[in-house]
C-alpha cells in the first residue's frame, strides 16, 4: 500500500478514470484490478479520496459488446474492492474521466472537484454508512391476472359466457368487447397493486427510488399494453431500495407480495448505492 | 452477515448492472469530464454500445437511450445521427428530433 505508480506522473496531463469516492487519504494502491487491468489507486484531498486509474483523455468505447461488458463488470468489481478496503463508497457512473484544464493536470482538477463537494460527499458518506442498495422488481403474469379478474368479476364472467356458443362473427365481437373491458380492469388493478406494494415496501426501507418499468424478455413495457407474444410477465414496479445491511423486514414483505396469484418478485443486491448519490 | 435478507429471487444480471452504472451514480461536472466531439461522454459510450450490438438492444439499453440523448443539445444529436446513419436507433432519434 504505497504511493501512486511512478509512471503515473507523466500521464497526469491526460485523464483519470474515476470509480468512486470514499473516506480516507490518497496514495493507496488497490492493484491492477481496473478496466483492462489498469492499476487502481487513490487521489485524496483532505479526508476524502477518489479511486482512480490513469488513462488517456478519451472515453472508453468499443463496437465490441464483450469489451464493453468487460469494462462495466470491471467498474463494478473495483467498486466492490474499494468498499471492502475503504468502507462506504459513493459510486460514479461508468466512464467518468477527469481531464486536466489548461495549466492544471487531471489530479489537480480532481482534487478541486473533491474540495468543492466535500460537504456534500461527507454528508452522503455518513448517510449511506452501513447501508446498501437492493433492486426490487415486481412482475405480474398477464394471463394469470386476466383469468383471475374474469373469475372474480360477475359482469366479466357473464360476458365470457355470452361469447361462448355464439355464431363466429358475433362471438368475435363479444370477445373483442370482453378483451377491452379486461384491459381496463387490468390497468386499474395494476395501479392498485403498484400503490399497495410500493407502500408496503416503502415502510420497511430507509429510502426508495422509483425506476422506469422495463420490458420482460420481449413483452410490453406497460402493464396495460396489449399482450402479443413473448413473456407474459410485465413489470408493475421497479424500485431501488436503500436499507441497512442485515435488515430482514423487506424479505418478509416481498414474500407476502409474492403470495399474490400471478405476482413474482425479482430481488437483486446488495449493490453499491448507485441510486442514492444524487447524479 | 445477512441472515434475514430475502434470498435472491433472481441472480443479478448484466442488465441490472447496466441499469445502474450507465445512468446512475455520481457524474462529473461538465467542464471536467472528457467528451468526444462535444458529445457528453455517457451518451457517446451508450451510442456505441447500442449501435454496436444487438445484445445491448436485447438487454433494453435502447430504452435508456431516449433519456440519455435528451440531455444532448440538438446540434449534437444531429452529429450523432450522422455518426449512426442507419440501424435501430433511427426510430427513436427521429421521434426525438421532431419533439425536441
Amino acid at each position: 500500500m504505497t504511493a501512486e505508480p511512478a509512471n503515473a506522473t507523466a500521464a497526469y496531463e491526460n485523464g483519470l478514470y474515476v470509480y468512486c469516492v470514499t473516506r480516507g487519504d490518497g496514495n493507496r494502491l488497490l492493484g491492477p484490478i481496473g478496466l483492462d487491468g489498469q492499476v487502481v489507486y487513490t487521489v485524496g484531498s483532505g479526508n476524502i479520496r477518489a479511486v482512480v486509474h490513469t488513462c488517456q483523455a478519451e472515453p472508453y468505447q468499443s463496437q465490441d459488446p464483450q469489451a464493453v461488458q468487460g469494462w462495466v463488470v470491471a467498474h463494478q468489481n473495483v467498486m466492490l474492492a474499494a468498499a471492502e478496503a475503504f468502507g462506504t463508497v459513493l459510486p460514479m457512473a461508468f466512464d467518468m474521466i477527469v481531464r486536466g484544464s489548461p495549466g492544471a493536470g487531471a489530479v489537480a482538477a480532481l482534487r478541486d472537484w473533491l474540495d468543492e463537494r466535500r460537504d456534500r460527499f461527507t454528508r452522503l458518506l455518513d448517510r449511506l454508512a452501513g447501508k446498501a442498495e437492493y433492486g426490487v422488481q415486481v412482475l405480474w403474469d398477464r394471463q394469470v391476472i386476466a383469468a383471475w379478474l374474469v373469475e372474480g368479476d360477475d359482469e366479466l364472467h357473464k360476458m365470457q359466457n355470452e361469447a361462448q356458443g355464439k355464431p363466429k362473427g358475433l362471438a368475435h365481437l363479444l370477445q373483442q368487447k370482453l378483451a377491452k373491458t379486461v384491459r381496463a380492469a387490468m390497468e386499474k388493478q395494476a395501479d392498485l397493486f403498484a400503490e399497495d406494494f410500493y407502500a408496503r415496501i416503502r415502510r420497511c426501507v430507509e429510502d426508495v427510488r422509483v425506476d422506469k418499468l422495463k420490458k420482460v424478455d420481449g413483452g410490453k413495457a406497460h402493464p396495460a399494453a396489449i399482450h402479443c407474444g413473448g413473456d407474459p410477465r410485465q413489470m408493475l414496479l421497479n424500485l431501488s431500495c436503500l436499507m441497512q445491511e442485515g435488515s430482514g423486514d423487506l424479505g418478509r414483505v416481498l414474500d407476502d407480495i409474492q403470495r399474490n396469484k400471478g405476482i413474482s418478485v425479482r430481488f437483486t443486491g446488495p449493490w453499491p448505492p448507485y441510486s442514492f448519490v444524487g447524479g | 452477515m445477512q441472515p434475514e435478507l430475502p434470498k435472491a429471487y433472481h441472480r443479478a444480471t448484466l442488465v441490472d448492472l447496466l441499469d445502474r452504472v450507465l445512468d446512475k451514480g455520481l457524474f462529473l461536472r461538465a467542464d471536467l469530464v472528457i467528451s468526444l466531439a462535444g458529445i457528453p461522454l455517457i451518451g457517446a459510450t451508450l451510442s456505441l454500445a447500442v449501435a454496436g450490438t444487438q445484445t445491448m438492444l436485447k438487454y433494453g439499453v435502447l430504452s435508456d437511450w431516449d433519456e440519455a440523448i435528451r440531455a444532448v443539445p440538438p446540434q449534437q444529436r444531429q452529429l450523432l445521427r450522422e455518426r449512426h446513419p442507419s440501424g435501430p436507433l433511427m426510430a427513436s432519434q427521429a421521434k426525438l428530433a421532431t419533439t425536441a
